[in-house]
């Protein structure tokens, strides 16, 4: 089965968590800017409440086996030093039910890949 | 109710919103977005990687290029998906890397926000 991770983190962490994928062998990742603001409502600072605040969404699809490696991976280099802070995202994880890679047009489904693996194995 | 996540060219993306509108896709939104996918690299350094091999971490070269793309999101009924895919594909096809992926994702329900009509109602 295909998992998409979609983890909303912060931008100056972006260049640290799509380093830390790339030395753990997981590369494809799509990178968008997004604005939000969590259940703190945001930040106030005097009286100017900032309700958007800017971060960086990442979006990567991996195989089931592979899906906590992944998110532990995010998470340790995401979070802030100590305990981690408020602000520093979350991470959701979906199915995906098709994949289909436009170059080759080959399509994976969640059953066919899985059945390729265990192919693989005794090959 | 199917969300289809296309990751697409920058430059392919006028023939791909033409193509869309012919096949009767109409509505979908798009974001500019950076990726990356595996490249030129050899699965089977890859797979080295991921199995925790240091040698195989140095042979993968350069690190990290993103390169920027469009991300489409186009959500339509179950009967529709394999129509939308096909067009993405054909448009979007040079058979060089970097062409994109596109994801099917299950989507649990949609509301038409100016009505409040919900389900399939909401994305015709």
């Amino acid at each position: 089965m295909m998992i998409m991770i979609r983890s909303i983190i912060r931008p100056e962490k972006a260049d640290a968590v799509l380093a830390a994928l790339m030395d753990a062998g997981f590369p494809s990742v799509t990178k968008y800017a997004v604005a939000g603001r969590g259940k703190q409502r945001g930040i106030k600072i005097g009286d100017i409440t900032y309700d958007e605040l800017p971060k960086v969404m990442l979006m990567s699809v991996v195989q089931e086996h592979d899906k906590q490696f992944v998110i532990d991976t995010i998470m340790n280099t995401a979070r802030s030093t100590g305990k981690g802070a408020f602000g520093d995202g979350k991470i959701f994880v979906t199915e995906v039910d098709e994949s289909y890679t436009i170059s080759s047009g080959v399509k994976e489904t969640s059953a066919e890949e899985t059945s390729e693996a265990s192919e693989e194995v005794p090959a | 109710m199917k969300e289809v996540i296309a990751v697409v060219r920058i430059n392919m993306m006028n023939q791909t919103k033409q193509a869309l509108t012919d096949c009767g896709i109409d509505a979908f939104f798009v974001h500019e977005a950076q990726g990356r996918g595996k490249g030129f690299v050899n699965p089977e350094i890859l797979e080295g990687v991921q199995q925790g091999h240091e040698e195989a971490a140095s042979l993968l070269g350069e690190k990290g290029k993103l390169y920027p793309k469009r991300l489409l999101t186009v959500v339509v009924e179950d009967s529709l998906v394999d129509d939308v895919v096909e067009t993405i594909i054909e448009t979007n096809q040079t058979g060089m890397p970097g062409d994109g992926k596109i994801f099917v994702v299950p989507l649990g329900d949609a509301v038409r926000v100016r009505t409040g009509e919900a389900g399939e109602q909401a994305i015709i």
